[in-house]
């Protein structure tokens, strides 16, 4: 016996990719015709009218119940469905005559411009009609180059009639003007030519009394007919892929009443219609008033009145802010079109298609709980009870359903619907939940209440990085907060001072497992933007792992085993190690505490070996730093150093959750992590942590030092400033007298500071709260607290000190041009001390810029990674390594150059692995037992070999990089070192077998010598684990870089500006550089060329280029510029300054000075006009009349000083840079300079004698695209990104950099991530549509008849598809062998 | 007898080198007279005072069994006989590092010890150097001459 093969019930349908024969494949847009809307439409619609007066809809009106049914309780006349089941269905509305749409008009215009406007054909000239006709026929022709094409040829046309000119028809002979867009109407003016020979015409009749005018104006019917008479060719050469008489309107589909709705108020007295609707109405009553004028044949010339009234009205049906409508026509109130229907932030692309509202979702305040593991969320028994579950009933589970059916939806555990295999559906709500409960079985599905353990997403806006939105399990908690551990507020950026968060029930077994896999908080525990560990202890857990790791922790056996217990519940085993101190009395630790956390009991092989230098580490010393800041783990053991922020913290790559994550996997972080809040939370409770008056009182001490210190530098202040006053201020070079006394003066203040910060720290006992806070990292800095103990500081607005408010003072309590501290913004209270009435009010000051900062920037970045996003959203890794976007065009043929995932890097730098870590741990975890030493030789040998294995060649998936980083790691450090040592210690280069001096051999193992099994160990983890950091294909980088580089946006500080190291030389920098850069600007804030020197060393080469290179104006290099009065003529003479020339090396004489003048625009010289008369000095003889010489001689004086005599027009101004040598060993001196080029002019620049160059480089990407072409400009996208994001202190991977700089220039120019760069990087008319300009783009994808195959992110959403992207890019499916089942009676003996 | 690792008679010479940081933890300079080593020792002063120039002998064993038997690991109490009798100050540890210093002639070896955080480092000839062993356990035994 067989039984029928059962298909497989899911919970929920899993998607399956191919559902039948339908599947939207691609959209095609196109126009519609007349004939189409007539077909379409079930009722014609005349009447501008809604309801009768009994409340019935009127038929042929508006609310025709054939359009579909009215309300719920009404049913459609056409298909007699009802509510819920008839789509609607269309009317259509006839037009009297033609109008425009405004959506078309601009072609419609570009039409014009191109064909004549009498016989409809095309302008151009037959040959160029052919030419281009080819190229547009061209079947490898991109749609974006076709409309370049149509821009081209529309461009020839309206050349041909630009001006006054006219241009006559080669086939009919008529002349055909300038055509213009007027408001809403299209305007011809045929030229001087015609006006003429049409006036000439007119003058023959005599009779004509007034002068007749033509009317400029086209009227829509002329342009219907014009546009029916145009060749099909024709068409096809502006890039129509329909007829154009389609663009305009003629008849309205009017559409049916389920989009237009119409809502009964008071209780159905009255009804409130739609937008559209009341749009319609008045389109019908403005048609009707046409149609009346038309057949009433008396008088004709008020017909256009209404024509004109049907076009306004249809024109705001289609856009109700189109622009030219005159006051009388619009509506009384706004009512939009379809256009505002379509676009913005809530418009139907951004508001409902792409982001839709779902179900199974709760929403609340959220609180912390140290007691949760880092991956569970606490979810309060109310939205418990609410969220549900479909589970399937099986044999495991049915006792468990059957009591939550039993208890219904009100109480939890309860269940709220039984869904039956054949659909049928059962609310527990009121039917009889006990007789379900025994009727269940297997294969049912009972919608349960959430419980502990289930899946759900978590999620905290804004989501600018995918750790925003992460899969916990839940527990369901009494109370009404959502609760979660500390450690992972920082990937939700979460606080609790009442913030809320979401979450979300995935509803099937697919999905929760993809959530768990891909999104579970275990899997996420390092960012992808620089492989730093995001979830890790923060706040109170640093603080107290700070207590108790200090070196004067003791704790008895009571006290330690209880601690113990803390960290797991007293539930784990744990092994008690051997106390620290045996004798007089027993104690343990602190540190030892931190062993047994990492290692509760012997048989757990959790070795952990790092080092980290901490906050206080002194710099010298390694472990035996006298304040024990560095920490040491050897197998698990903490050896030296006080926990803090570097160790346990986020954002860092060796800190100990990295090293356990790297080295054992993220679970044994986690574990880590939980026991860590559990025992920091426990233990603080105990001890007891807070701040109070006494906290922040100054002692007597510091108040004395705090205000010498003070004295003493108001004192070098107002030293300056008398000087200043007297004008004996040594000036800075490249400022002014005031520029160098506020730059002194404020470097003097914040040394203030900065000093008695300094002091302040000194003088607290190592008990004060607030200094424990800020030297383990958990909050606060050291500025904060001497700002509460000592001295608040330099208050500043937009980088200066306080500006003047009032007339030459900032507040009226002080003199007027006060420069003094004081006067100026200094606060020398503290907060303890209390701020004085005027400090407070310069305290407000800078309070509120950083406030506006704030809002100002939220903006600003979401706008950019928004843009970032769209334009990199469809970017992923494909099965052959490349990265692609979603119509296959390759972007780069291997992510960042190595295919290596950024998450995964160990590297500070972005290498994969950290070798001097893995090499440290491989000689703590497995000790040399015996073995022998390996030689420098043995090593080489070793190395070399391993190296030529498969795994470690190009083919075998390893980086060239990747290979000469570990070879030169294991040769030159590690066996280089080891013969230096051998050396040290007086031992050849080989072994010795025995004798005296094997005590020796062993010691130089113990140091730094590697065994045959060590070495092997070594090299086999670097290359599996390598191998283990390649990119998985289908990882969508583009998502993930654009999140990266758009989510540090955020979080840069208002510091815009920044010195270079060169006095005043200003760098933009932070968000308005990054947006500069991504933008692609053609002009930027601070163009600013670095030019290296060929004979760097020398100093006064430099400067020599230096004045090469900075303009040179003639009334500097001038001696004087007179004007020279004769008896017969006036001239102007210029003496040259011989000797300053000499001076500053500029090769300059009269007769350079004259090819300058010469050239210089605007000042209108002939060559004859001046004259050289020695090399020293010329004449200018201008040339006018007499009674306007004397206006023309001082017209040239005034302006000839300020002619170019030399230098290089763009460049503001050129600085000298010293940069001090970093290892080039032959350069004794060590000082080279290098010139800074304030400006543009790269290319004059290079030119430039001396100047290197090869070595030149300029920040302008522009600039450097066009003179040193694409590549160039790729390097200078990646590098100013990465300057820009490290000057700010923030580490990104350069692969997403190096991704956006690719994306940027694959097409072979730069193309900036704004709505025109985006527009030629991608094809799909619905992901524009969805980014801006919605409108614009659907209108033009329906003139060129475009057609968009649902590919990308935005499309697939659009459409609700699954994305070709990370999992959903798997298209290959297994075949799995049938198992055959043989369902039969046991045998009752065998 | 039980065989010890390294025993010498240390002088204190200095207390807290690079000042006092620690209320309970002193850090002690001290120089040996046999070997001529150098010490520097984090000791609890808080139960065990120590003062400069005192005089104080120190052991450094890798069990406290009088009859030689390696330490289990496992720490028990009780009142056995063993070589903690002897002394008034004992710690128990781990060496976590050897190292040198200078080259040639004048080469020392540094032993680095930590006994639960409280750090010794002990400086002196590599022939002391060779009888240890990285991640040995250790017990420091201290007493006053």
């Amino acid at each position: 016996m067989k039984r029928t093969q059962e298909i497989i019930q899911f919970t929920k349908e899993p998607y399956i990719e191919d559902v039948g024969p339908r599947k939207i494949k691609s959209i095609q847009f196109s126009l519609f015709s007349e004939v189409e809307i007539l077909k379409l439409g079930e009722v014609e619609v005349y009447r501008g009218v809604y309801y009768d007066s009994t409340k019935k809809p009127i038929p042929n009106g508006l609310l025709d119940p054939r359009m579909g049914p009215p309300n719920k309780n009404g049913g459609c006349e056409t298909c007699h469905g009802n509510f819920r089941e008839c789509p609607g269905h269309y009317g259509y509305l006839v037009l009297t005559l033609p109008v425009y749409n405004v959506g078309y008009l601009g072609t419609v215009v570009d039409l014009l411009k191109c064909i004549c406007k009498c016989c409809s054909s095309i302008l151009l000239d037959d040959k160029e009609r052919r030419v281009f006709l080819k190229k547009m026929r061209n079947p490898r022709t991109e749609p974006l180059m076709k409309s370049e094409l149509q821009k081209k040829v529309v461009k020839k046309c309206t050349s041909m009639t630009s001006g006054q000119k006219s241009v006559t028809c080669s086939k009919c002979g008529y002349m055909n003007g300038m055509v213009k867009k007027g408001q809403l109407k299209i305007i011809h003016e045929r030229g001087n030519r015609f006006l003429d020979e049409f006036n000439a015409a007119i003058s023959h009749k005599i009779d004509l009394k007034t002068s007749v005018s033509v009317p400029p104006e086209i009227d829509p019917k002329a342009v219907y007919s014009l546009f029916k008479n145009m060749s099909d060719e024709d068409c096809e050469l502006l890039y129509l892929s329909d007829r154009p008489e389609k663009l305009l309107v003629t008849s309205i589909p009017v559409p049916p009443i389920a989009i237009r709705p119409s809502v009964f108020v008071d209780g159905g007295t009255q009804s409130n219609e739609n937008d559209i609707t009341e749009r319609l109405k008045r389109i019908i009553q403005e048609n009707a008033r046409l149609l009346e004028d038309i057949s009433d044949t008396s008088f004709q010339n008020k017909s256009l009145n209404a024509w004109v009234g049907l076009q306004m009205e249809v024109a705001q049906y289609i856009n109700s802010d189109v622009r030219g409508v005159p006051l009388h026509l619009q509506a009384s109130k706004p009512m939009s079109g379809f256009t505002q229907r379509l676009k913005g932030k809530q418009g139907r692309f951004r508001g409902n298609l792409s982001g839709k509202r779902v179900e199974y979702t709760g929403r609340t305040v959220i609180s912390p709980d140290p007691n949760l593991k880092i991956t569970e969320v606490a979810i309060p028994i109310l939205m418990a009870r609410i969220l549900t579950y479909p589970e399937r009933v099986s044999q495991h589970n049915i006792e468990k359903l059957r009591q939550c059916v039993r208890n219904g939806p009100n109480k939890y555990p309860g269940a709220k619907f039984i869904k039956h295999p054949d659909g049928t559906e059962i609310s527990l709500m009121f039917s009889s939940r006990k007789r379900h409960a025994d009727e269940l079985k297997f294969g049912y599905i009972v919608d349960r209440h959430l419980e502990d353990g289930d899946i759900v997403l978590f999620n905290r806006q804004p989501s600018l990085h995918r750790m925003s939105i992460m899969s916990h399990r839940a527990r369901i908690m009494p109370w009404r907060t959502l609760r979660f551990n500390e450690s992972v507020c920082n990937p939700y950026n979460a606080d609790f001072d009442g913030d809320e968060m979401n979450m979300h029930v995935p509803q099937t077994e697919e999905a929760r497992t993809e959530a768990l896999m891909l999104m579970g908080v275990q899997n996420n525990l390092c960012t992808p933007k620089s492989g730093e560990i995001l979830v890790a202890s923060t706040q109170d857990f640093l603080t107290s792992s700070f207590l108790i790791t200090r070196k004067d922790t003791f704790y008895d056996r009571a006290s330690f085993s209880l601690i113990c217990s803390y960290m797991g519940d007293g539930m784990d085993p744990i092994d008690l190690p051997t106390p620290a101190l045996i004798k007089p009395v027993e104690l343990w630790t602190g540190k030892q505490l931190f062993g047994v956390l990492l290692r509760p009991y012997s048989k757990m092989r959790v070795y952990v070996n790092l080092t980290v230098t901490e906050k206080s580490y002194s710099g010298k010393g390694e472990t035996m730093c006298p304040s024990d800041g560095f920490v040491y783990f050897r197998n698990s053991e903490l050896i030296s150093g006080q926990l803090g922020k570097a160790t346990l913290g986020n954002g860092n790559k060796d800190g100990l959750y990295s090293v356990l994550l790297r080295d054992y996997k993220s679970h044994a972080a986690a574990t880590c992590m939980n026991r860590l809040a559990k025992l920091s939370a426990r233990w603080i409770g105990n001890h007891g942590f807070s701040i109070g008056i006494d906290d922040v009182t100054p002692g007597e001490n510091l108040v004395k030092q705090k205000q010498e210190e003070i004295y003493q530098n108001y004192k070098k202040c107002e030293d300056r400033i008398q000087q200043f006053n007297e004008g004996k201020l040594a000036v800075q070079p490249g400022c002014d007298a005031a520029q160098t006394l506020e730059a002194e003066v404020t470097m003097a203040l914040n040394k203030v500071r900065d000093d008695i910060g300094k002091i302040c720290m000194k003088a607290l006992h190592w008990r004060n709260s607030p200094l424990i806070m800020s030297q383990c990292g958990s909050k606060g800095s050291p500025i904060n607290i001497s700002q509460m103990i000592a001295c608040v500081g330099q208050q500043s607005v937009g980088g200066r000190r306080a500006p003047d408010g009032f007339i030459d003072r900032s507040l009226p309590h002080f003199p007027t041009k006060s420069k003094f501290p004081a006067a100026k913004g200094f606060v020398a209270h503290s907060f303890f001390d209390g701020l004085s009435a005027t400090e407070f009010f310069f305290h407000t000051m800078g309070g509120r810029e950083g406030l506006v900062d704030t809002a100002v920037k939220t903006a600003d970045t979401g706008y950019m990674s928004r843009r970032l996003m769209k334009a990199l959203e469809d970017l992923a890794v494909y099965y052959d390594n490349t990265v692609r976007n979603a119509s296959a065009s390759i972007i780069q043929f291997m992510y960042g150059d190595d295919g290596m995932d950024p998450s995964q890097m160990e590297e500070k730098k972005g290498r994969p692995l950290n070798f001097s870590r893995l090499f440290m741990k491989v000689k703590a975890t497995c000790p040399p037992r015996g073995e022998k030493g390996l030689s420098y030789s043995e090593i080489c040998e070793i190395v070399n070999e391993r190296l030529s294995y498969h795994d470690m060649s190009p083919e075998g998936g390893c980086s060239e990089a990747f290979r000469a980083s570990l070879s030169d790691f294991l040769i030159k450090n590690l066996a280089e070192t080891l013969k230096r040592l051998r050396e040290a210690l007086l031992l050849g280069e080989e072994q010795y077998a025995g004798g005296d001096r094997e005590y020796l051999e062993n010691v130089a193992l113990n140091i730094s010598g590697i065994t045959k099994k060590q070495l092997q160990v070594f090299l086999n983890m670097c290359i599996s684990r390598y191998h283990l950091k390649r990119l998985e294909s289908g990882t969508a980088i583009g998502a993930i870089g654009a999140q990266s580089i758009g989510e540090p946006g955020t979080q840069m500080t208002l510091k815009t500006f920044h010195f270079a190291g060169v006095a005043s030389m200003n760098v933009t920098l932070g968000v308005p550089r990054i947006k500069e850069i991504i933008n692609a600007a053609k002009k930027i804030n601070t163009p600013i060329i670095t030019a290296k020197l060929l004979s760097a060393a020398n100093l006064t080469a430099a400067r020599m280029i230096k004045a090469r290179i900075e303009k040179t104006l003639l009334g500097q290099v001038a001696k004087s510029v007179k004007i020279v009065m004769a008896s017969r003529l006036a001239s102007i003479a210029i003496t040259l300054d011989m000797e300053t020339i000499q001076v500053s090396q500029l090769c300059i004489d009269a007769y350079t000075v004259k090819q300058s003048i010469l050239q210089t625009p605007k000042i209108k010289l002939k060559e004859q006009q001046v004259k050289v008369l020695n090399p020293r000095k010329l004449e200018v003889f201008p040339q006018a009349n007499k009674d306007k010489l004397h206006f023309e001689l001082h017209r040239l004086k005034n302006k000839l000083p300020a002619v170019v005599v030399k230098g290089i027009t763009t460049v503001q101004r050129a600085v000298v840079n010293k940069e001090q040598e970093r290892d080039r060993k032959s350069d004794a001196k060590g000082e080279t300079y290098e010139l800074l080029v304030e400006g543009t002019g790269l290319l004059a620049v290079m030119g430039i004698d001396g100047v290197d160059g090869r070595n030149t480089k300029s920040n302008h990407i522009m600039e450097v695209q066009q003179r040193l072409g694409i590549e160039a400009a790729r390097i200078s996208i990646i590098d100013e990104i990465n300057y820009t994001m490290s000057s700010h202190g923030m580490t990104i991977d350069l692969r997403h950099m190096m991704l956006l700089a690719d994306l940027m220039t694959y097409k072979g120019e730069v193309l900036g991530i704004t709505r025109h760069g985006v527009q030629k990087m991608k094809d799909s008319v619905l992901m524009l549509a969805s980014f801006e300009k919605t409108t614009d783009h659907l209108f033009s994808a329906s003139v060129n008849g475009r057609d968009d195959k649902i590919e990308g992110v935005s499309e697939c959403i659009i459409m609700g598809i699954p994305m070709q992207i990370g999992t959903g890019m798997f298209k290959l499916r297994q075949c799995v062998q049938q198992v055959e089942l043989n369902y039969q009676s046991e045998p009752m003996l065998s | 007898m039980v065989e010890t690792l390294f025993e010498d008679i240390f002088t204190v010479t200095q207390k807290d080198p690079d000042g006092k940081k620690f209320d309970r933890v002193n850090r002690i300079e001290a120089r040996s007279e046999q070997f001529d080593m150098y010490m520097l020792l984090d000791v609890n002063t808080e139960i065990y005072p120590m003062r400069v120039k005192e005089k104080f002998m120190m052991v450094l064993a890798s069990t406290l069994n009088l009859d030689g038997t390696p330490d289990t690991g496992y720490f028990i109490q009780g009142n056995k006989k063993s070589l903690a009798d002897k002394f008034e100050y004992i710690m128990h540890g781990k060496l976590y590092r050897i190292s040198e210093e200078g080259s040639g002639k004048h080469v020392k070896a540094d032993i680095f010890v930590s006994f639960g955080g409280l750090l010794m480092q002990l400086r002196g000839d590599p022939s002391i150097a060779a009888k240890f062993e990285l991640d040995q356990k250790l017990f420091l035994l201290l007493r006053k001459v």
